[in-house]
């Protein structure tokens, strides 16, 4: 590697149970990573020391680097560990409509095979419930009804609500969440509950955080809100001192000066100081999405498709017309959530995943489950007692066993060997190890490229549409695999795709995001006035709390730029989708009727047009305010093209690889190749953290943001 | 060696080929003079190029699926799109179905049954089968259920032939039978049965006609409804086109039609191979049970009757994994909604197989060949009679399918395969049903949410039953918010969903626990409401191994409530009534009260402030209740699964309230279950007495009137099983009761 001269600027962590990584960007573009131990009593510690070992690569001390940081972007897995491990400290007290006290217990019945492969879905003995975060003695039921329509149908009970809180109070616990019914329609209710509290605990001499539904989660569905309260005071607040620790001991060690940010399941980042740290639960798998957006930028195109593959799991996420869609109630951790999350599908399809034969009736099954970091029967140390997919890349050739994460790794091929010969080729009766690991793969291909035509109709666009991305440790191994004979607009694997999603992270913008159910009818004919001034009515005040957000975490308000959208559905319909508002002064009649004629194009595109239905007219179920604030990014730095050939220290060696036949392939070293370089399949090109094998009949260019651009030869 | 199917997969010339109707007589001679679909008895395909064949598998499987994810968002009712009552499938020309996608897997081979009809009546010739022609069924004499459940079918064509058919499937909220809702209990007969459509033609030319558009939107309650459900099964059934279409283009029309062919025999030769994994060989016997008393509230005169369903289930395993079951014996026919067609019958096999044997998803009707049945003909399984009411066939189905969870857990059990054990379910009737008008008076509200998705499980082999989470007919169950059902039954507020005590079956594993909802009936100008649960006393739902039934269904609605001054004065109103010896209603509201000891309640109108609480069952139990862990018994108590005194009386375990906690009194427990085995040991009696003394009741016609009927039907019904049951109760060849 050539000697560092620029200055590192980012860092973006992804902080997993075990180890946290740190991506440092440079105002060159380049980047280093870093890897330490995860800290959990104190997760700055952990930070400060990957950041360390990520700059020592480029021989600067952190205490050097600090100063110039400019971000700092942070995602990790503390939350949801914390969720499904049941971990937390926090003793949460409930209040919800009397009568439904019982929601931790039934949950609607669907939680109890979230989560789960289609086939144990079916097999009903594998249901469970989950253990509840809270027990049934600490939800307390307060008289009342509101209706759908916004009409108190039965009072509040006062008393009832003063007596749930002493009773709560009674109980020690260490927050209230107030849930009610219809409390998005009214929140009176709940205010009422609220004020209550506030009095109580001002007798008793008690301050405790009382959290309620009409304030934070203004959404219909009440199981997923009251979830989502839920999931926030348990898992996501115990991150918040941890998160602002972490800008503190930068700040106070190093002298970064660069506020911490935290990266949400909608894609954007936020404040450690956020009222609604839930969002940023799950955001591993949204990272990637982001650096997509950035090079489909550079690329100049509007349509990418996203595929990442882990060691467990096949992601897959899609940009089109430069829109990323958003999906309102995600399930996590087994739980239904009411937070807006990047629409990503996953099959349980990744190099780790176990592959079996069902001795019953011949057939060859993939997963669900993995070997995960154990790898697979290759590496003794994991334990493995069933072939994985990096058991067969091993005997096909693909993988280098001396060469696996740069060689801190040894695999056995003939482990491998051994276990796909008895475990799957002699009981599917055939004696060639390499034929029945190559159909594993092309199957595993096979349900990869499925799964991607599927989220391709499903938005309703072909393949010729699209730039496929692949990334993630596994994507470059199998993308020729599973594009197939997909025709995408162009194949690309970014030379950093195992550290895609870190660079991701780092390119992710101060993003404010609001929703709020309103369930306005918009009838076919008819005035559009009270409408759109309902809709304003709320754009107003979710924009007021961008605003608020904004000067909290010290960004100029007029530098934020708020979007306004809706989410919308044809009457009689259940399912809505997101429709940005172009602009919301002017004319309601226009103003409606262009959300109108967008909303149809968008549902013809992702559904049967046949299915188009505006004659009972449309329904507004939410109305949403994005605010963004541009950050920091990282460059993407630009090569001059050069030689096609690759230079002769590029090339290590070669090796037999299994296409059906023996086929010798050169091998590359990929930090040796340079831009322009064209590498013709059968090739594998290896990275420390990644290998990228181009077969027979392809071609990988290197182009000049050192991203392969991978075509038929 | 070359089979048959080898010939048909090439294609002959066109103009030439052979007629649907004789594809489906030679499929069906190929398969009786082989034992194989088609005669294939090499699966050629697999053979040759296992991985190939998988990921063709793999790649219209997928198709399925996203076709159904798709049309899952352009439904409307909330039934297709919360609760997901919607599947779709890929048929071979003879309409047997070769890859199925998710969602309610019972419509599988009904579907089927309706192409199979079409192509028996020499469709092809009149109104004939051509590219773009749309047809609909959902007439339970051809396969399908009940009315509620809609079928689209489209036929599908490579180069002017037809080589397959897709189909689809979404249930109705209401089908304009003669009272709202879904699963009616008053109609009597066909007529009453609402809007029928007998496999017909609606669209050519990829469009709907426009007389068939208006005929039905005028035919039921909820025309929005159906116009959109209709929408979402076109779109799914033409994303299964399309993806064939990618499939043949890839592999070659050749391949695909040999492939669906070899599919449906390599389903059927799965489903042997899994049976003889699972199941020891030898024959299995129960019966189930369902009660319907009908004497003092049917409309019609022929229907008032106290009937008993009588569903005795025999299992026959062979050493080859042979699945044969039969409802030889089954009870006649009734003037009620409850009859079965054969198709529905199958429907309901193939959805319990595919959650217990089956459920990985590599399904289709090779599996439904291979599980041979008997649903004997003019019983009511099997009626043959297309004047009587079909609205509600999951009254008798839902309970005698219990009997074949409790016959395939003895056989796991026998097999050492413990954590497959199922006792059985509670019975997904729907409690409340009906529809009306709010206040406004023009906006009608139809009253047919599917909460009912989510009633008890029964306890498992190593394990209590799921707790209000499951439904024998679509395992995926999901009972919806209140907040998403009150946007459609806006006139009923809940003011309740809880868990309902001593509705789980006791067992050394208890049932899963059912629940209540409390309904407040408010902004109305008409609502009419009715139940369809179970009578008095039968549900199906027996225990295993010592475990006991779960609890049958009550009633209680109350009317005129002063609801209203309780509120005015801050009084607490009832949310429910935990225990009904004690209850909540009576204690904190007045009004005029109705309660019956039964499940089943016709319609009746109610207004504002009026109440009615629905009871969603529980599961039955497996093993001694006595036992059970006392600990376990104590939680139960803790989260209202049984109440003190039921623990006390059923597990012999005492419990005591401590702060949050329940506490076990180990000294008292122990006191109680020896009281309790005292009191079993005094009442216990040698098998040759108990023999006796029910051999006396039969001999002297000590039964009472529903039970003499109900043995006299299956006697008369069927000679073999009247002779078994002579020979069982050692009883001369003349006997008759």
């Amino acid at each position: 590697m050539p000697q560092h001269t620029g200055t590192p600027v980012i860092l973006a962590l992804d902080a997993g149970g075990t180890m946290t990584d740190a991506f440092v960007v440079d105002d060159t573009g380049s980047f280093t990573i870093g890897k330490a131990q995860t800290t959990p009593h104190d997760e700055s510690l952990g930070v400060v020391e990957s950041f360390r070992d990520a700059l020592h690569y480029w021989d600067v001390t952190a205490e050097q680097a600090g100063p110039h940081l400019r971000a700092v972007v942070y995602s990790g897995t503390s939350m949801l560990n914390r969720l499904l491990e049941r971990t937390s400290d926090e003793r949460i007290g409930v209040i919800v409509t009397a009568g439904m006290e019982d929601y931790l217990q039934l949950e609607r019945s669907v939680q109890t095979y979230a989560g789960y492969a289609y086939s144990d879905r079916l097999h009903v003995v594998t249901h469970i419930h989950n253990e509840p975060l809270v027990p049934r003695a600490r939800i307390k039921g307060v008289r009342g009804r509101v209706s759908f329509f916004g009409e108190e149908v039965l009072p509040l009970y006062a008393d009832e609500a003063k007596e749930a809180v002493n009773s709560l109070l009674d109980q020690s616990v260490t927050a209230i969440v107030v849930s009610l019914l219809y409390s998005y329609r009214d929140p009176s209710h709940e205010q009422e509950v609220a004020k209550i509290a506030a009095e109580v605990m001002a007798s008793r001499g008690v301050d405790i955080p009382v959290i309620v539904s009409s304030t934070s989660t203004p959404v219909r569905g009440d199981l997923a809100r009251l979830n989502t309260l839920l999931v926030e005071v348990y898992a996501a607040r115990p991150s918040r001192r941890q998160l602002q620790a972490v800008g503190e001991r930068l700040h106070s060690e190093l002298d970064s000066t660069a506020a911490v940010r935290v990266l949400t399941s909608y894609g954007g980042t936020v404040s450690p100081d956020h009222e609604s740290l839930v969002s940023t639960l799950v955001s591993g798998p949204i990272g990637g999405i982001l650096g997509a957006r950035r090079l489909a930028e550079l690329y100049e195109t509007s349509n990418v498709i996203c595929s990442d593959v882990g060691g467990t799991s096949f992601d897959v996420g899609l940009i089109s017309e430069r829109q990323v869609a958003t999906r309102t109630e995600p399930t996590v951790a087994r739980f239904l959530l009411a937070i807006p999350t990047i629409a990503m599908d996953s099959i349980g399809a990744g190099t780790g995943t176990r592959v079996r034969v069902d001795p019953a009736v011949r057939r060859v099954t993939l997963g669900p489950d993995s070997a995960g970091s154990r790898l697979g029967m290759s590496w003794e140390p994991g334990g493995e007692s069933v072939p994985s997919i990096t058991d067969c890349d091993l005997v096909l050739g693909y993988l280098n066993p001396d060469y696996f994460l740069g060689g801190s790794v040894d695999l056995d091929p003939d482990r491998a060997r051994k276990a796909i010969l008895e475990q799957l080729a002699k009981p599917l009766g055939s004696s060639n190890v390499e034929e029945t690991a190559l159909g594993v793969v092309r199957l595993l291909e096979t349900e990869m490229r499925d799964h991607l035509m599927g989220m391709i109709l499903g938005m309703g666009y072909a393949p010729e549409n699209y730039q496929m991305f692949a990334y993630g440790g596994g994507g470059p191994l199998h993308a020729a695999g599973y594009v197939g004979s997909l025709e995408f607009q162009a194949v690309r694997v970014p030379s950093w795709a195992a550290a895609f999603s870190a660079f991701g992270c780092a390119c992710a913008d101060y993003t404010y995001r609001y929703d709020r159910s309103v369930d306005i009818l918009v009838p076919p004919a008819g005035s559009r006035e009270q409408v759109l001034g309902l809709l304003r009515q709320t754009w107003s005040e979710l924009e007021q709390r961008i605003l608020a957000d904004a000067a909290r975490d010290g960004i100029d308000p007029k530098e934020v730029n708020i979007v306004p959208s809706v989410r919308m559905q044809y009457f009689g319909m259940l399912d809505d989708l997101e429709v940005q508002v172009s602009s919301q002064s002017g004319d309601a009649e226009q103003v409606i009727a262009q959300m109108m004629v967008d909303f149809d194009s968008l549902f013809e595109k992702i559904f049967a047009r046949a299915a188009k239905s505006p004659e009972s007219g449309y329904f507004l179920t939410k109305a949403i305010a994005v605010g963004t604030y541009p950050t920091e990014k990282p460059v993407i730095p630009e090569f001059v093209l050069g030689s096609k050939t690759p230079s002769s220290s590029a090339e290590k060696s070669s090796r037999k690889v299994f296409e059906g036949s023996w086929r010798e392939a050169r091998i590359y070293e990929m930090d040796e190749l340079t831009s322009g370089n064209v590498i013709a399949g059968p090739a594998v090109v290896e990275a420390p953290a990644t290998t990228f094998y181009v077969p027979t009949g392809y071609q990988a260019t290197l182009d000049r943001f050192r991203v392969f651009e991978l075509t038929r030869s | 060696m070359t089979t048959i199917s080898t010939d048909l997969s090439q294609s002959p010339p066109a103009g030439n080929s052979p007629s649907l109707i004789e594809k489906m007589a030679l499929s069906k001679r190929q398969y009786e003079e082989t034992g194989h679909y088609k005669g294939i008895d090499q699966l050629r395909l697999k053979q040759t190029d296992h991985f190939r064949y998988e990921r063709v598998w793999a790649e219209l499987r997928g198709a399925l699926v996203s076709a159904r994810e798709t049309a899952l968002h352009i439904s409307a009712s909330p039934i297709v799109r919360n609760i997901g009552e919607l599947c779709f499938a890929l048929y071979t020309p003879e309409g047997d179905s070769v890859v199925v996608s998710t969602g309610i897997i019972t419509h599988v081979h009904t579907m089927s049954e309706g192409i199979k009809y079409m192509i028996s009546q020499a469709y092809e010739d009149s109104p004939g089968i051509k590219e773009g022609d749309i047809f609909c069924n959902n007439d339970p004499t051809l396969g399908n259920v009940h009315t509620t459940d809609v079928h689209t079918i489209i036929p599908l064509f490579y180069e002017g032939e037809l080589i397959g058919w897709a189909g689809g499937v979404a249930h109705q909220v209401d089908i304009g039978a003669g009272t709202p809702g879904h699963d009616p209990v008053a109609s009597a007969n066909r007529y009453e049965d609402g809007f029928y459509v007998t496999c017909e033609k609606v669209g050519s030319n990829h469009q709907l006609h426009k007389d068939w558009q208006i005929r039905a939107g005028l035919s039921t309650r909820t025309p929005v409804y159906w116009a959109l459900d209709e929408k979402c099964r076109i779109a799914g059934c033409y994303i299964v086109k399309e993806a064939l279409d990618r499939v043949i283009a890839s592999e070659g029309i050749d391949y695909v039609r040999q492939f669906m062919d070899e599919a449906v025999e390599e389903g059927r030769q799965i489903f042997l191979a899994r049976i003889k994994e699972r199941l020891v060989p030898g024959i299995y016997e129960t019966a189930s049970f369902f009660d319907a008393p009908y004497a003092d509230k049917a409309w019609h005169p022929e229907a008032r009757i106290d009937y008993l369903m009588h569903a005795p289930l025999t299992l026959t395993i062979g050493a080859g994994g042979q699945f044969h079951m039969s409802m030889d014996g089954a009870s006649a026919p009734v003037p009620m909604p409850f009859n079965a067609s054969e198709g529905s019958m199958q429907g309901a096999l193939w959805v319990l197989l595919t959650q217990t044997l089956i459920y990985d998803g590599k399904v289709n009707d090779g599996a439904y060949l291979a599980a041979g049945h008997n649903f004997p003909a003019g019983t009511w399984c099997n009626a043959q009679d297309h004047s009587l009411a079909y609205g509600s066939p999951w009254a008798f189905l839902i309970p005698s399918f219990t009997g074949l969870f409790r016959l395939l857990s003895r056989g796991y059990f026998a097999r050492g395969f413990r954590e497959e054990i199922v006792t059985g379910y509670g019975f997904t009737g729907d409690p409340l049903q009906g529809g009306g008008f709010l206040a406004d008076g023009k906006t009608y509200f139809p009253v047919s949410n599917f909460e009912l998705c989510a009633v008890g499980l029964g306890a498992r082999g190593t394990m209590d039953g799921l707790d209000a989470a499951y439904a024998m007919w679509n395992p995926e169950a999901d009972m919806g918010d209140a907040e998403v059902w009150e946007t459609i039954e806006s006139g009923l507020l809940y003011l309740s969903r809880r868990y309902k005590p001593d509705t789980a079956g006791y067992g050394r594993y208890r049932g899963g626990s059912g629940w209540e909802a409390l309904r407040y009936v408010h902004g109305v100008q008409a609502l009419q409401l009715y139940s369809f649960r179970e009578g008095r006393v039968f549900h199906g739902g027996a225990g295993l191994y010592g475990g006991y039934p779960n609890s049958a269904d009550y009633k209680v609605r109350v009317h005129n409530t002063n609801m209203a001054q309780l509120a005015a004065a801050r009084k607490p109103y009832p949310l429910g009534e935990a225990d009904p010896s004690d209850s909540e209603l009576e204690r904190l509201v007045q009004g005029e009260f109705l309660r019956t000891n039964e499940g089943m309640m016709f319609p009746e109108a109610f207004g504002d402030g009026d109440l009615f609480l629905s009871l969603f069952s529980g599961g039955p139990g497996y093993g001694d209740p006595l036992e059970r862990d006392p600990q376990s018994v104590a939680r139960d108590v803790l989260g209202h699964v049984y109440l003190p005194e039921t623990a006390e009386r059923a597990f012999g375990v005492v419990v005591r309230t401590s702060g949050d906690e329940m506490v076990v009194d180990e000294a008292a427990t122990k006191t109680a279950r020896e009281n309790l085995r005292l009191r079993r040991s005094a009442r216990a009696v040698s098998y040759e007495e108990f023999y006796a003394r029910e051999r006396e009741l039969i001999t002297t016609g000590q039964l009472s009137s529903p039970v003499r009927q109900m043995y006299q039907q299956s006697m008369h019904l069927s000679p073999s099983w009247a002779a078994k049951f002579k020979q069982f109760w050692n009883l001369p060849d003349t006997f008759s009761l």
